[in-house]
């Protein structure tokens, strides 16, 4: 009752808070409004700049493509500049509220790929966001991939302040945070898995997505439920003028998308496709009689979106994500066990959006996400089954409020109803079937309301300062296993459906704030708090399908995240270069971990917590960019120093340990040159210090079987890894002759079928990366022959690949 | 029990991984790692009707010298070993390897798991009782003084719970096999949760040298379970046949895991108290999952204080299987 009493009352608080800054901000302007889209293909575009010619005051489209600009009556000029198209300037007689919907035209096809691939012009030194970086997903094509696979996620651990775990993984890890603590958003639904089985491929297909936007600190209040960063991906809206198509084929996996109008200039579709093909290509190579026949890994990927325009004061947006790993293993080995790995993610997003005013701009968001995986074995007539899933059904309301020309405020609500399978097991021998419970299932609520204020106090001096009160409950049915002290199970206590179990609520404080020293340099700070109820666990340094989302409960605290941050932003030669510097400081509070020696074939008939440690973290930092943001030759070059610790009571000896994202130096450099009209050259390059890890110091004998023991956790560090790809990209000619059969004068037309190859070298210099290190023993000891040996293994060695791409 | 399937599984999966990408090379590596203080590793078990037996080792940095003498050095021989059985307080005494004839040091070998080169070579020492031996239910208290350290730990002999039944069953892996096959057990749990086993086997009859097949009981890996899921149940369990450690014997290479038809296999089945148990379960699974990628390192959970290792009670039942197709 006691939560319920301070959720109204800070609800209340909220509310006023909004209220107040509304009625503060009457004033005697007028508004220009309106969507920006791209003027052939009608996609909405995100982030692009409308501003005010004289006074050069102006604002961002938002996601949906929306802008708001305050003005005084009069005549204005207004520009609208976006990378890849050329600038687009009307003239607006201002008396009441205009509305100005800009069709912004794409400049010559080849001459985009001069554009920057990472953040926009302008906005380095002029917003209050920190460690911010939206990527242009269009142009990420002409960068080296790993077999050819363009990879966002990939992209992004190039980031300063993101770093990967290890070689061809595409997890990431933000400023010392874990994988779980990134809200990774397709279209505002929830992905709680990105990776494909072995974390090699991102799910999300390239070709389907128009922009990404990573925050790695000073998160907005809109934002919350994880508390290192967001990854904000917007997918394309289909193309609402014609049909059209592109697609790859490429050595593991092709790609075809399709897109069109349903109704001309109101509504669009969207289907894009990816499947890999390792195990069609493999199968004609494998005996079905062999050891490994009868096996196959595959996965795919599918992405619809539908739009639907009713009226310029509403739109309508429908999208789903659906993917799906399917691994086989069958072996005629004898002894070795069969298993399969079926799992996948799907996300359900319906959206509304609608402009009650000039000033007013409301979305509505309906999302399903499912993420399920099971791990199924048998052997000698012994079956083993394990399993763990995640449903969400959620609803947020989002408004985006211009009430004048200094404050842009955003206030909004969110409920989230989850589901959690946590991880259990089944398990037979013979025609006995044992004794384990059915799977626990979780529910628990979600709900959070938020205010924010973007506001320009003075012209240098900007503050964006945000509130998110986040609530979260465990509610019944729900049956919590007794324990005795040695650990058994004595018997459960149940919960009825709806019975509250334990609840935690939370005000979540976003500060951040930009002073413009001059046009070209500004100084930023933030600081920010958040609180999130949801953990995950793992058993392995892989994505594995062992690893199981955990939500808080009666022991399992929310975890909680606290930054500071603080920055100079500045721009060179008329911000052809945009550099920054960024200090942080990341404070963690329950985490948890397995604890050491702990097994999934535990986790049945007892509770899902039972096997988990608690405990602290803090990472600290410095983070340097360097972005060459127009030109021929465009890319970045980010260097991060950092140190990422850990401290549980129970795990260590209670000693602080360094975490396996800890990275004292990760340097990476990107880099496009566009040679000509035909040849692109793409290269990218990282260095990041040895990942660390726990290796036996000791060894002894225990029956005859040589033991290690473990001393320090994480206490060696492999050598670092570095590596070097790249990668030419080869245009086809994207006009083509005509000559007039009547006159004979020829002419160039563009061609509508562009199709162009790209190669690519993954690790140049053929550098044997560690991917993890074994130790192992050779010979008998009763022979005089026993060797220890260490061996370091290594994943990818030098690897070309070869894609071909196209579009109509 | 399951740790079997999971941990093979990730083992094979991850081949199958390599396999995949095609690409993965392995080179060795020399590893720079810290050196600390070695500790004592007791290995002491007292079983039904039987002694006690304790050997002594102090843990070796991971690269030290890997010679028959380096590992020989790891034995304690000076120590004095006590185990007060709730009355009594036993001073136990001390056998070495050099006092014994080759035939004493091949039956040392066979119940110590020790390799009888290591045993003839160097003077390797164990501690037992000629006034002890143990019963089901009754707690035993070791004391163990070595140089500075003293070690001490508990343990209880269960009541022990044999088997219904056992047989042999052709695994038949391939289908005109009609040789090898698995050891099965009917098993009936007692309805009170908190039962630990541990199954182990020995092949009596004579192989191609003249001698026993086996010399001494081995386990195999994941034969260590507890009846979590089992409780109160009457269900069909098989094992797989273990090898010697670092054996290159014949049998071990060809028809590793299996046994064959003609063997006559004597079973040890073993009751275990729960912090025994967790010493042998976590000791396979250290031991089984060497340079596993997928599994997090963790230490071998001990119910030694001041050391590591184990003192562990084994209620102990026998059973013989003949095997026939």
């Amino acid at each position: 009752m006691k939560h319920h009493t301070t959720f109204v009352h800070h609800a209340v608080l909220l509310l006023a808070v909004a209220l107040h800054l509304n009625a503060s901000a009457q004033g005697a302007r007028h508004t220009i409004s309106g969507y920006v889209k791209d003027a052939e293909s009608g996609e909405a575009l995100i982030g692009a700049n409308v501003y005010e010619q004289t006074t050069m005051r102006g604002t961002a489209t938002n996601v949906y493509g929306y802008y708001v600009l305050n003005l005084e009556p009069g005549t204005h000029t207004i520009v609208m500049r976006f990378v890849g198209y050329e600038d687009g300037i009307s003239t607006v007689e201002v008396q009441g509220d205009v509305k100005l919907n800009i069709a912004a035209v794409p400049k010559a096809i080849m001459g985009k790929e001069v554009e920057v691939i990472g953040t926009r012009t302008g906005e380095n030194t002029e917003d209050t966001r920190m460690g911010t970086v939206d990527l242009d997903v269009q142009k990420l094509n002409t960068l080296p991939a790993l077999l050819g696979e363009v990879d966002i996620l990939k992209t992004i651990q190039f980031l300063p302040g993101v770093a990967s775990n290890g070689e061809g993984n595409s997890g990431f890890y933000v400023r010392g945070g874990g994988p779980d603590q990134n809200l990774i958003l397709l279209d505002d639904a929830t992905v709680y898995n990105a990776s494909h089985l072995f974390g090699f491929f991102s799910v999300f297909n390239a070709d389907a997505v128009k922009n990404i936007e990573l925050i790695k600190g000073g998160m907005p209040a809109n934002y919350g439920g994880r508390i290192s960063s967001v990854l904000d991906i917007q997918m394309r809206d289909g193309n609402e003028k014609r049909f059209s198509g592109q697609g790859g084929i490429g050595l593991i996996a092709s790609r075809l998308t399709l897109e069109g109008p349903i109704v001309k200039d109101r509504s669009s579709f969207i289907v894009s496709g990816r499947r890999t093909y390792i195990d069609v290509l493999t199968k004609p190579f494998i005996n079905p009689e062999s050891a490994f026949g009868g096996s196959g890994y595959y996965f795919y990927d599918l992405n619809a979106k539908a739009s639907y325009r009713l009226s310029d004061k509403d739109r309508f947006y429908l999208s789903g994500y659906f993917g799906r790993d399917v691994f086989d293993f069958r072996s005629s080995n004898e002894g070795d066990p069969n298993f399969r790995i079926p799992w996948g993610n799907a996300t359900v997003a319906a959206r509304w959006n609608h402009v009650f005013g000039p000033k007013l701009f409301m979305n509505t968001t309906a999302t399903l996400s499912d993420y399920s995986f099971a791990f199924q074995a048998e052997q000698d007539q012994f079956g083993f089954e394990l399993f763990s899933g995640i449903r969400d059904y959620g609803l947020k309301v989002d408004l985006s409020h211009y009430p004048n020309a200094r404050h842009r405020l955003k206030y909004g609500g969110q409920y989230i109803y989850h589901i959690y399978t946590t991880s259990t097991v089944n398990v037979q021998s013979g025609d006995t079937q044992f004794n384990i419970d059915e799977p626990p299932k979780l529910h628990a609520h979600e709900a959070a309301l938020y205010v924010m204020d973007d506001f320009d106090i003075t012209d240098q001096l900007r503050l964006n300062v945000g509130l998110r009160l986040s609530t979260f409950a465990h509610v019944g049915p729900f049956n919590k296993y007794l324990l005795d002290d040695l650990g058994r199970t004595t018997g459960t206590e149940d919960f009825a459906a709806g019975e509250p179990i334990a609840s935690y609520a939370a005000l979540e404080p976003r500060i951040s704030t930009r002073y413009r020293i001059d046009g070209k340099s500004s100084i930023k700070a933030s600081y920010n708090r958040g609180q999130q109820y949801v953990h995950l666990a793992s058993f392995s340094s892989v994505a594995l399908p062992t690893d199981v989302w955990i939500p808080s409960s009666t022991n399992v605290k929310p975890q909680i995240g606290t930054q500071y941050a603080a920055g100079y932003f500045r721009d060179f030669l008329d911000g052809l270069f945009e550099t920054s510097v960024e200090l942080y400081y990341k404070d963690f509070d329950n985490l948890i971990e397995y604890a050491e020696g702990a097994d999934p074939q535990n986790n049945g008939n007892t509770n899902y917590d039972a096997q988990l440690v608690f405990g602290d973290g803090y990472s600290y930092g410095a983070e340097l960019f360097v972005k060459k943001a127009l030109g021929r030759l465009n890319g970045w070059v980010g260097y991060t120093w950092s140190r990422t610790m850990r401290q549980f009571p129970d795990v260590n000896e209670g000693r602080e340990f360094p975490s396996r994202w800890d990275r004292r130096h990760d340097l990476s450099v990107v880099l496009s040159y566009e040679h000509n009209k035909r040849w692109t050259f793409g290269a990218t390059f990282i260095y990041a210090t040895g990942q660390a890890v726990t290796l036996p110091v000791n060894r002894y004998f225990i029956e005859g079987r040589l033991v290690s023991e473990y001393t320090e956790r994480n206490g060696y560090r492999m050598v670092p890894f570095h590596r070097l790809d790249l990668a030419a990209t080869l245009y086809n000619r994207d006009t083509r002759t005509v000559t007039d059969a009547v006159t004979g004068e020829t002419s160039e037309i563009t061609r509508r079928w562009r199709s162009n190859w790209t190669f690519a070298v993954y690790n140049a210099y053929n550098r044997a990366n560690p991917f993890f290190i074994y130790f192992g023993s050779e010979g008998n000891p009763g022979q005089n022959t026993f060797q220890v040996v260490a061996k370091q293994v290594s994943l990818f060695s030098i690897l070309p690949s070869v894609t071909w791409n196209f579009e109509f | 029990m399951s740790t079997r399937i999971t941990s093979r599984s990730t083992q094979v999966l991850f081949v199958t991984l390599l396999f995949a990408t095609l690409v993965a090379c392995e080179k060795e590596i020399t590893v720079d790692l810290p050196v600390t203080e070695a500790r004592v590793v007791v290995e002491a078990i007292i079983e039904t009707g039987q002694p006690p037996m304790v050997i002594l080792t102090r843990t070796q940095s991971f690269f030290a010298p890997t010679s028959l003498q380096s590992i020989a050095d790891a034995f304690i021989s000076e120590a004095t070993v006590t185990v007060f059985d709730g009355t009594t307080t036993h001073d136990l005494i001390r056998l070495c390897s050099n006092l014994l004839s080759e035939e004493q040091i091949q039956a040392a070998a066979a119940t110590t798991g020790i390799d009888p080169a290591i045993l003839a070579n160097a003077n390797i020492c164990l501690w037992t009782s000629a006034t002890l031996v143990g019963e089901e239910g009754r707690s035993y208290r070791l004391e163990v003084q070595t140089g500075d350290d003293f070690l001490r730990s508990t343990t209880t002999i269960p009541h022990a719970i044999g088997p219904d039944s056992v047989w042999f069953k052709l695994a038949q892996q391939q289908p005109d096999d009609d040789s090898l096959g698995f050891a099965w057990a009917r098993i009936i749990d007692p309805d009170t949760i908190g039962n630990h086993y541990r199954w182990m086997a020995k092949r009596i009859n004579l192989g191609p040298d003249g001698s026993p097949k086996d010399a001494g009981f081995i386990a195999p890996f994941f034969s260590v379970y507890e009846d979590r899921y089992v409780n109160g149940l009457t269900f069909d369990y098989s094992f797989a046949r273990g090898s010697q450690p670092f054996s290159g014997a014949q049998d071990d290479v060809e028809e590793r895991n299996y046994f064959k038809v003609g063997d006559t296999v004597v079973v040890k089945f073993v009751n275990l108290d729960l912090a025994s148990y967790r010493f042998y379960n976590s000791f396979q699974n250290n031991a089984a999952t060497q340079g596993d990628v997928f599994s997090t390192p963790a230490n071998i959970v001990s119910n030694i204080e001041g050391g590591l290792g184990v003192w562990a009670g084994y209620g102990v039942r026998y059973d013989t299987i003949v095997c026939v197709p």
